[in-house]
């Protein structure tokens, strides 16, 4: 922890993340119904910045403030748990590969150099075209799409780990494969799918804007990407409407940036100096 | 080497003041944004609404359509009369009218265009509806041609085909192969086609000889986009003279644009919301999986009185739009029916939810009665906003409402087999209103495996019916009239489909270029996609004045650019050439 405090970066980081995961929590529970219901609002269109709306408001007349607010919640869940999918799938194949190793191993292999070549957000596109619409085919295909470094990356560590004289030892003292991977496998991979997972979340979060702002997101759930499809679409550019363009996508280059320098300074605490 | 250097020179002053009178030759051209691609250059093939455009510019038809009225006037043939049982219709192609190489253009076309039809199964893949119904096409002389239809058809008048040159097209050995790209294309309307670049551009030239006149402009360009976006932003710039089909944000954003002038027309257009009423096949077998509920017409009475179309037409369409009814757009202005005081439904959630309690939906524990889905296209504005609006809209009288956006084709299939409870569509209309009443009736549904047939809703009435075959043959105009007001008032109370909107055309052009336009119908009306070719061939550009100050100013700066460029490449020359004989000694 200390040592994690010694990074400036990544206490900034960490800083800004715990104000957008408060932000993500208390606003859909202080934004009224109606703020965002496009049927119910009374503010004009098009409205730039002012004392009323802080960010200016939409094409129906929604705060762009307000609009930030509830679609921070929905960014940042869908980049956690597509994390945590990808993150997931990647240990239990790079733990799996590693330890047994011979066909097994192989034949997984071939499967993670196969999504490793294969285009991320094409491979994304067509799932969320092909899946129905909705929050859990965008995690599912996120997650499905971004494993394969984290399994790359585990196995090399599990089998640093198993080469190691401790692991022999256990394996002469009658040790199964359960015992090993759990007891001196596992712990020692942790620290290294941490840092993994927090650097996946940056990416999962910009793979979620891609593809709402492609048009491919839940339509019925603001998140930030789908704020920039709905300004792409409803003309906030030839309106030169920059309240509504620029603000989500500053939030998103926010943090990614705070992810990712998390990310960093973990990494820096959990690997040994050589 | 001197030589040589000075010679260099010599070019590049050429160019420079060879440049100002060339810029000042320019030939009038009008520039128009497109962003639908071509899917053929075939009259007989060409189906989408840029290659008909195209189509109509290359080829008159027999018939054409009145700028300020749209009613029918002088096409190929000048003048026509029927036989009193309306089965033997006779046309005369006067003298005088010529094919762009030339050639007389003679009664002998007009049959060899019809006769292909009829004899070519894929020159019937674009307009072969018009040609099912007739017998025999003949030209007895140049003048005169016969055509005679084994029943009365009443839009005969209206037979949207191009006519195609006889002396090209006979040695055109399979029609669904041939590209036609043999450029300049002979054809006989106002501009000739000379260059298809496809995904880039087309160009047409004007046609000096055609017989109406020649055009105003000397050139009509269709310049590719990818999104109308692209093009708003390139009419700003002033790199198109003229755009369409802009979405109402965009449209708005060129209010009090310097050189920009918008229009706004009303549109040939609707947009409406399908009830699932329970879909069949021809046969009768139920088809797909709309709610049973929705079987009830008194559940979709409900459904329609529920959504508040005012409200739509102001903040989603933001009031480029008209209020909708009937099937006919208001343009069209003796079709379009308007319900009277007692066949109005308005707007009141309070008597839907009445109606839904007395149909027998009581609402439950919870508070809803039924869910529905609906199903529209992400990435169209009008459904991803319109839709928020009906969640609330049915969710106020006790149904919530699943929405699903899906693709293109996703949305298409979902129609087509009926797999959808509401749906957005729409549909164009054209100058006769017998297509878009057609696509109500019982025998377009599919048949049993399905396939064939193109339903807009699935809507199956017998009165509806009745009334469709009896205009078919009506050749009153006042009584057809009378019909077609009927079925349209009989479609909406059984209300297959509610009808949202007639969505207003939205045009802009650079009126720092163009003086105006003609549109159709002359109020009110549209400048492209027509029903004719108007807008093009009345386009007015600005008098030519001496070239303003500045447009000289690209051609000294190419000029410039150029003798630069020499002047470098010549020094670079010479030093090379020093530096080889340095080495060489």
């Amino acid at each position: 922890m200390r040592r994690f405090l010694a990074h400036r970066t990544g206490t900034a980081g960490a800083v800004v993340l715990a104000v957008a995961a408060l932000v993500a929590l208390v606003a859909p529970l202080l934004i009224p119904a109606e703020a965002l219901d496009v049927t119910r609002v009374t503010a004009p269109a098009w409205q730039p910045p002012g004392a009323r709306q802080w960010l200016g408001t939409d094409h129906t007349g929604r705060s762009v403030a307000l609009l930030m607010a509830q679609g921070a919640g929905t960014s940042l869940f869908v980049g956690l748990t597509a994390a945590v999918l990808a993150v997931g799938i990647g240990t239990l194949v790079g733990i799996v590969s590693g330890h047994f190793g011979g066909l097994l191993s192989g034949a997984l292999l071939r499967v993670t150099d196969f999504f490793l070549v294969l285009p991320a957000l094409v491979l994304a596109i067509a799932l969320s075209t092909v899946l129905p619409r909705g929050l859990g085919t965008i995690v599912l295909a996120i997650g499905l799409t971004s494993w394969p470094s984290t399994a790359r990356v585990v196995r090399a560590q599990t089998l640093t780990i198993e080469a190691r004289p401790f692991v022999e030892r256990a394996r002469a003292l009658g040790g199964g494969h359960g015992h090993v991977i759990g007891r001196h496998v596992l712990p020692s991979v942790v620290p290294l799918v941490l840092v993994n997972a927090t650097l996946a979340v940056a990416s999962a979060i910009v793979a979620e804007s891609t593809l709402a702002f492609l048009g491919l997101g839940d339509p019925t759930r603001i998140s930030w990407g789908a704020m920039l499809h709905q300004a792409q679409l409803h003309g906030a550019v030839p309106r030169a409407a920059w309240w509504f363009l620029l603000p989500p996508g500053l939030a998103i280059v926010v943090v990614v940036l705070a992810f990712t320098l998390v990310g960093r300074a973990l990494e820096a605490v959990v690997t040994p100096k050589r | 080497m001197r030589v040589k250097l000075g010679a260099l020179l010599a070019v590049a002053t050429t160019v420079v003041l060879g440049a100002p009178p060339v810029a000042a030759q320019q030939p009038v051209i009008l520039k128009v944004a497109i962003t639908q691609q071509i899917d053929s250059l075939n009259p007989f093939l060409a189906v989408f609404q840029s290659s008909t455009e195209v189509g109509r510019l290359m080829y008159d038809y027999l018939t054409a359509y009145a700028a300020d009225d749209q009613a029918v006037t002088e096409g190929l043939a000048r003048s026509w009369e029927s036989s009193a049982d309306k089965l033997t219709w006779t046309f005369t192609v006067p003298e005088g009218k010529k094919w762009s190489d030339g050639q007389p253009i003679t009664a002998h076309d007009v049959a060899f265009t019809y006769n292909l039809m009829l004899t070519d199964e894929a020159a019937r893949t674009a307009n072969g509806s018009f040609v099912t119904n007739f017998a025999s096409v003949t030209a007895p002389d140049d003048r005169t041609v016969v055509i005679r239809t084994k029943t009365p058809q009443v839009t005969m008048l209206a037979l949207d085909v191009p006519i195609v040159p006889r002396h090209v097209w006979e040695h055109v050995g399979s029609v669904k192969d041939h590209a036609n790209d043999r450029m300049p294309v002979v054809g006989s309307g106002p501009f000739v086609l000379t260059e298809h670049v496809a995904g880039q551009h087309i160009k047409l030239k004007a046609n000096k000889t055609y017989w109406r006149g020649a055009p105003k402009v000397d050139e009509l360009h269709f310049v590719y986009f990818q999104n109308s976006d692209a093009a708003v932003q390139a009419l700003g710039k002033g790199e198109v003279d003229l755009v369409n089909r802009m979405a109402p944000a965009q449209f708005d954003s060129l209010a009090g644009k310097d050189g920009v002038t918008r229009n706004k027309a009303q549109g040939r257009r609707f947009t409406e919301l399908l009830i699932n009423p329970g879909a069949q096949t021809r046969t009768g077998e139920p088809i797909g999986d709309g709610h049973p509920a929705l079987r009830d017409v008194r559940v979709r009475r409900a459904v329609a009185q529920a959504i508040d179309l005012d409200a739509l037409v102001q903040r989603v369409n933001l009031g480029y739009a008209e209020k909708g009814a009937g099937l006919v757009p208001p343009v069209f202005t003796q079709w379009h029916w308007k319900p009277d005081e007692a066949q109005q439904r308005r707007f009141d959630p309070a008597a839907a939810n009445a109606a839904l309690d007395a149909a027998g939906y009581p609402r439950r524990a919870d508070g809803t009665r039924f869910p529905l889905r609906l199903i529209g296209r992400a990435g169209r504005a009008y459904d991803e906003q319109a839709s928020e609006y009906l969640k609330r809209s049915m969710g106020d009288i006790g149904i919530p409402l699943d929405v699903r956006l899906v693709s293109d084709n996703q949305l298409n299939e979902a129609t087509t087999a009926a797999t959808y409870d509401l749906a957005f569509s729409g549909w164009a209309t054209n100058v006769d209103p017998d297509f878009v009443l057609s696509l109500h009736t019982c025998a377009q549904r599919p048949g049993a495996d399905g396939k064939g047939g193109t339903t807009d809703a699935y809507f199956c009435d017998e009165t509806y019916d009745r009334l469709y075959a009896r205009q078919l043959s009506e050749f009153d105009q006042g009584e057809r009239v009378r019909i077609v007001h009927q079925m349209q008032a009989r479609f909406h109370d059984q209300v297959p489909a509610v009808v949202l909107a007639y969505d207003n055309a939205l045009e802009a052009y650079r009126s720092d270029r163009f003086a105006r336009f003609t549109t159709q119908p002359a109020q009110g009306g549209v400048i492209m996609a027509q029903n004719g070719v108007w807008g093009y061939y009345g386009a007015e550009p600005l008098q030519r004045a001496a070239p303003a100050p500045g447009s000289r100013w690209p051609a000294f700066a190419i000029g410039a650019a150029v003798l630069v460029a020499l002047v470098v490449t010549a020094l670079v020359l010479a030093r090379r050439r020093r530096a080889t004989a340095g080495e060489r000694e």
